[in-house]
């Protein structure tokens, strides 16, 4: 791997190196479930952070590999359990990349519902085909070897890493930065100067690409800028 | 030797029935009207012919009638090692498999429970301890010994918890904790880590005040309806491990101890699950007298009535009316157990004289033979009434084939109904999703596609061995949630 010279300002050399993670889940069964919307409202209003993180940001991973139709479990539930097509289609274009706490997402979870069910009263009680089990999952951070301080180095690693980086550095990092951002972007714009490149990465669509292609517009963007640069 | 059960196939080609017994004369008229409708090759790769039964050739005819069944068990393949899935679930994957184990070496492990071969958790064991010591976490496999009287027991608890009646006594109890008692007074228990399986080995926990150890509860069954008093005498001790595991959440009750989420797992390195050579699919179907140029649809599960394979025959004779298919109900439990034997005898009875329901009662050695009739199938369907998690889904999911299944038990864990699958709740739903999926094969090709991907993600057994090393280091204290390990 080639050696950084340290603190330079070469438009080709990052002040500071990206370090890829990825992240390794273990799903936890709560005591919470929900037989009807009314029960599910109740259940969002109480449940830990760590659920309403599961089912609408860590479920984006888990579920990866589609490409439409599948934007968070609580949506999937009302559309497939409860057969509330409107209250699914409300909930499924509730985009994660717009909160930057759980408590915020929570209360438009809160909001969405209760007015669907102020709407239509005779919803709430309705006994969906099963149950939502609300699940938590714990989270363990696994570095990789792969290390990036130019852009050819972030391609490759880009290339080399498991699918559970991408998200981890690119879904997951929302929460963690408190920002609308991610990690890439955050590095391209901070260690590389490169904000419109940064800007570019940080608006790919990631409820309709399967994760997969999400890399791929990544170093599409990427690839761009080292031909550029 | 010959499978002396007939599968339910006309005893000459002169006995098979011209066209579709069951089309109308204005189907037939259709039928013969357009020419182009017939042998329309589609993109999944076979041919439709609708509103025509074809006129089956004299070797399948034959095969039908005596299927060539392996009688002996071939010699058990060599197992797997860690390095050979990465051609499967890909180098980073394995790396953090293998980055999550380093952090564990130098741990020790011991797994229990009731048998050392047969049954499901055995053979999860037989995978499982040897991939974990060469990942270098030292695991001991160790399995309890009892008289009949312990097994009638257990086997009574295993359907009580299953919502079964039962009789519980002291006199019971006291003979379940005297062999636990014996167990635990042989087994040694000196590892930082104990997983026990499954209720037998359950009050083994009663050491667990003696060792320095963590314990783990690993429940493969449904606890959804348990008998209240079998239920009320085991919880307590349940409550006295460290974490409990199950294989949905739908499968646990409230506990006072922290549950996790287990899919069961199929290796996709194994006979039943392995890549095969189309030659040798092609082989397994002209043993059975399987036409691979007509749809196929498989049921593969023992003959039980909660599989619900007359349910299976009604669906595919509502399907037969619109596409001339197959179906193959292949399985086995008929021959040692008489109940089987009972429901094999209905299901032929409900097959009638259908030359195209293929129905096959397979020796237990039969995974190579499955894998390749999973492979042929157009269509997987698996129409349970009740179900465990349904690994015969997973294994159609993992072979890329749209599923058609009962919405119960662990079916919806795998099964998102539009995306990975489709769920039915009837014959007649049954039946109208194959149809749609025989007349929409590009649909159907991307459920498979989804299918494989769902599979990949949750099912295999690589993601259980990440899963158990997560659940290890977070039990040793090794790793915080959330923080780098």
């Amino acid at each position: 791997m080639a050696t950084a010279p340290q603190s330079s300002l070469h438009p080709r050399w990052a002040r500071a190196p990206f370090y890829f993670n990825s992240a390794a889940h273990l799903l936890r069964i709560g005591r919470e479930q929900a037989a009807n919307l009314q029960e599910l409202l109740e259940a969002i209003r109480t449940c830990s952070d760590a659920c309403i993180f599961q089912h609408t940001f860590q479920t984006l991973e888990e579920h990866h590999f589609i490409r439409e139709g599948f934007s968070n479990d609580f949506s999937h539930w009302a559309f497939s359990a409860c057969n509330e097509v409107e209250l699914a289609e409300r909930l499924a274009a509730l985009d994660v990349r717009e909160f930057t706490s759980i408590a915020a997402l929570r209360e438009r979870l809160v909001n969405i519902i209760e007015t669907y069910l102020k709407k239509n009263p005779r919803s709430a009680a309705r006994v969906a085909m099963e149950p939502f089990y609300l699940m938590a999952a714990d989270v363990v951070v696994v570095p990789t070897p792969y290390v990036s301080r130019n852009l050819e180095e972030f391609a490759d690693g880009l290339r080399k890493v498991s699918i559970h980086s991408i998200y981890y550095h690119f879904i997951d990092a929302r929460l963690r930065l408190k920002l609308n951002n991610n990690d890439f972007s955050v590095w391209l714009e901070e260690e590389l100067d490169m904000a419109q490149a940064a800007d570019r990465l940080n608006r790919i669509d990631i409820y309709t690409s399967t994760l997969e292609g999400v890399r791929r517009n990544i170093l599409r963007i990427i690839e761009v800028e080292i031909a550029r640069v | 030797m010959e499978n002396d059960k007939k599968p339910a196939a006309a005893t000459t080609e002169q006995d098979l029935p011209r066209g579709n017994p069951t089309a109308t004369k204005e189907d037939q008229a259709r039928d013969n009207s357009n020419p182009s409708a017939i042998n329309h090759t589609s993109p999944t790769g076979f041919r439709e012919r609708r509103f025509r039964q074809t006129t089956l050739p004299a070797h399948f005819v034959e095969r039908r009638k005596r299927p060539r069944i392996q009688t002996e068990p071939p010699p058990p393949p060599a197992p797997p090692r860690i390095g050979d899935y990465a051609s499967i679930i890909g180098m980073p994957e394995l790396d953090e498999i293998r980055f999550l184990a380093r952090h564990l070496k130098g741990k020790t492990v011991k797994m229990v429970n009731s048998t050392a071969v047969g049954g499901g958790v055995a053979e999860i064991l037989n995978r499982l301890v040897p991939l974990m010591n060469e990942l270098e976490v030292s695991t001991k496999w160790e399995v309890i010994t009892g008289g009949n009287d312990f097994y009638e027991i257990t086997k009574g608890y295993h359907n009580a918890l299953h919502g079964g009646d039962y009789n519980l006594t002291p006199q019971i109890e006291d003979i379940f904790l005297s062999y636990s008692e014996q167990n635990r007074q042989r087994i040694e228990f000196v590892e930082d880590l104990f997983v026990i399986h499954d209720p037998q080995p359950l009050a083994l926990v009663r050491s667990k005040a003696d060792t320095r150890g963590r314990w783990v509860w690993r429940c493969h069954i449904d606890l959804s309806n348990p008998h209240p008093g079998v239920w009320g005498f085991l919880k307590p001790m349940v409550e006295q491990y460290d974490a409990a595991i199950f294989s949905s959440p739908a499968f646990t009750r409230q506990l006072a101890v922290p549950q996790y989420l287990f899919f069961p797992s199929i290796d996709p390195l194994s006979e039943k699950n392995k890549d095969l050579e189309e030659s040798y699919i092609d082989k397994v179907c002209d043993d059975f007298g399987i036409d691979r140029s007509r749809p196929i649809l498989t049921q593969i599960s023992r003959f039980d009535r909660l599989k619900d394979p007359v349910g299976v025959i009604e669906a595919y004779k509502l399907v037969k009316k619109y596409t001339d298919c197959q179906l193959v109900l292949a399985g086995g439990g008929a021959t040692d157990d008489p109940e089987g034997a009972a429901v094999l005898q209905e299901v032929m009875d409900a097959a009638g004289d259908d030359p195209d329901v293929i129905i096959l009662n397979l020796p237990p050695w039969s995974a190579l033979e499955i894998n390749a009739l999973q492979r042929a199938s157009t269509i997987i369907i698996q129409k349970s009434l009740k179900e465990g998690f349904g690994l015969t889904v997973t294994e159609g999911l993992w072979k890329e084939k749209p599923v058609v299944a009962g919405a119960v038990g662990g079916i919806p864990n795998q099964i998102i109904h539009k995306l990975t699958g489709l769920l039915v709740h009837s014959v007649e739903g049954c039946a109208y999703q194959i149809r749609y999926l025989l007349t929409h094969p590009e649909f159907a090709a991307q459920l498979g596609k989804n299918g494989r991907e769902h599979a990949k993600e949750n099912f295999l057994i690589t993601v259980n061995l990440k899963r158990w090393l997560i659940l290890f280091q977070i039990l040793l204290g090794m790793a915080k949630p959330g923080k780098t390990s």
